[in-house]
């Protein structure tokens, strides 16, 4: 077995390899930050983010953070800078876009560690995000482009297909998946984009932006005619996740009016919801971890096409949905 | 020897069960053939025994144990307690204990002579710990790191280490343990051994991300290629009749 010299740790906390760095990340994105792939040149500082999730978050790293050793090297003051770069995916990052979307279909079975491959295969399309010169590789967010046509050969896709077709309730909907997953397969791209909770949404409009930009340039570069044609996408598919009230389907008004129907995982979402061109939603069964505020929702899952050319528009809206 | 498991998608199959010689517990929830993977391995010889801790999933991190017995963190509800002492061999002493580290699983890794522990583990836990187990005990780090019940995994025939450690400790571990050991990792690369497998003497069970050269190195070092499960089942029965009379 091959053996690598001694790292000399200075610190004796323990460090399990996908564990603390998001621990330990997630309390610095308190601000600070610079999206090094804008070279916007200001820094900006805030407060905490307020978003649902990030109350529980912090919560559970507070407690953490006490029980670690005294002999803690990084003091928690507040407010640090975290300095985010977009990079290409490649193999090392397999364990940290694994994670990320371990609950991409649920909880069913299936190649999702091929499904990785795919993603960390494609390097042209394609960006992870991670802290400049982070020793433990932590990854916060993913975001690629898959032909379901150029990969249908995949056990991954297969099984994806498998599921969403299955999945699908509403009949009127059925006909169109089934076109988008079949025939038209090679004019439909799967993006997929997911991150950690609490990643400063500042970096959306650039990793969106960088998403789309790699797809028109690969139209140009590809340096084969049949991979230059693969991302000519016609129609998107997003997969992701909403909590939607439990009283959303009755006809009577909610006592509170504030409480919304759907609340969207990603703010994005709600872009694309209103872009698509059809969606359904179904039900999520994975154990969830539910915040004090959603107690009254149900998680589900949703399902969009969106047309292409709808994606001007889309990062437009994003980017003054942002500011 | 158990491999290519997944949990709901996840490869950490030491997160979500515990296996020894005596016994192995599984979490509740996953799919049926995460469950039923054991119960054919070892179903005819030792009990697999379906259990939350604390209401958790994550019973393999939290609670460490041998033949001899099974020490559980103050979290675990009165009726898993009670659950267990039912459903485990007699000879098994199940035990909860009041330790502030209670995530006993990675704090403690042992086998049915030896047990290495967190170097801020509690006296009184370290001594119920030799007591209840039958082990001796001893305050280790394995590459630096304190959590030594996630960073190896050994069995009374071998065991497997962080692959970051340097040679010096690999062969301290391997006296005080007195097995053979070896650097290495799981589940295509994963340095946290313990949550990536489980073994006992006779078979190992680990997730369906671990490549064949892990593979053939778990088989290897602990030594399941020869092992017959029946064989040593039977020895510890011999030996336990023979302390009764």
């Amino acid at each position: 077995m091959p053996r690598r010299p001694t790292r000399n740790r200075q610190s004796l906390i323990a460090r399990p390899l996908t564990f603390a760095p998001f621990a330990r990340s997630l309390a610095h994105l308190a601000s600070t930050y610079m999206p090094k792939h804008q070279m916007l040149g200001s820094k900006f500082t805030g407060s905490p983010s307020n978003n649902e999730g990030g109350a529980m978050v912090k919560k559970t790293l507070k407690e953490k953070n006490e029980q670690s050793e005294s002999s803690e090297e990084e003091e928690f003051e507040g407010e640090v800078q975290a300095d985010f770069a977009f990079f290409d995916p490649k193999a090392d990052d397999f364990h940290g876009v694994k994670i990320l979307l371990q609950s991409y279909l649920d909880n069913t079975e299936w190649d999702l560690s091929g499904f990785v491959d795919l993603i960390l295969g494609q390097t042209t399309v394609g960006t992870v995000v991670k802290i400049e010169d982070d020793e433990d590789n932590g990854l916060f967010a993913v975001v690629s482009a898959l032909n379901l046509g150029r990969y249908k050969d995949h056990k991954c896709i297969a099984d994806l297909k498998e599921y969403l077709l299955k999945v699908c309730l509403e009949k009127s909907i059925q006909g169109d998946l089934r076109a988008l997953l079949g025939e038209q397969a090679y004019n439909v791209g799967l993006l997929v984009s997911r991150r950690v909770v609490n990643l400063p949404p500042q970096l959306l409009p650039p990793l969106y932006d960088a998403l789309f930009d790699e797809v028109s340039w690969a139209i140009e570069d590809e340096p084969t005619k049949e991979l230059r044609n693969s991302f000519r996408f016609k129609s998107y598919l997003l997969v992701s996740k909403i909590y939607k009230h439990k009283n959303a389907d009755k006809k009577s008004r909610l006592s509170s009016d504030s409480e919304e129907a759907i609340i969207y995982d990603k703010p994005e979402d709600e872009i694309f919801h209103k872009l698509c061109s059809w969606s359904f939603n179904f039900p999520f069964h994975a154990e969830q971890v539910v915040a004090h505020e959603l107690k009254n929702y149900r998680p589900m899952g949703l399902v969009m096409a969106v047309e292409a050319d709808k994606v001007p528009t889309f990062r437009e809206q994003l980017r003054s949905l942002i500011d | 020897m158990g491999y290519g498991l997944m949990f709901e998608n996840s490869c950490e199959v030491g997160v979500f069960s515990k296996l020894t010689n005596a016994y192995c517990l599984v979490a509740i929830g996953g799919s049926e053939s995460f469950y039923s993977t054991f119960e054919a391995e070892l179903g005819d010889v030792i009990p697999v025994v379906k259990t939350a801790i604390g209401g958790t999933r994550i019973i393999g991190r939290l609670c460490a144990g041998n033949k001899n017995g099974l020490l559980l963190p103050h979290t675990t509800t009165d009726q898993e307690l009670q659950h267990l002492r039912n459903s485990l061999p007699d000879q098994v002493v199940v035990q909860r204990i009041d330790e502030r580290l209670s995530a006993l699983g990675n704090c403690v890794a042992c086998n049915d002579h030896v047990a290495l522990t967190h170097t801020d583990l509690d006296k009184e836990t370290e001594e119920m710990i030799a007591d209840v187990l039958g082990v001796e005990v001893f305050r280790q780090t394995v590459a630096g790191n304190v959590l030594v019940g996630s960073y190896c995994a050994f069995s009374n025939r071998g065991g497997l280490v962080h692959p970051h450690t340097s040679i010096e400790d690999l062969d301290e571990l391997s006296t005080l343990l007195q097995v053979p050991l070896v650097a290495g990792t799981i589940n295509r690369g994963s340095e946290v051994i313990a949550a990536g497998l489980t073994v006992n003497d006779w078979t190992a069970f680990c997730g369906s991300d671990t490549t064949a050269t892990e593979l053939s190195v778990i088989e290897s070092v602990f030594k399941l290629r020869e092992a017959q499960p029946n064989a040593i089942v039977n020895e510890m029965r011999n030996s336990l009749i023979d302390s009764y009379v």
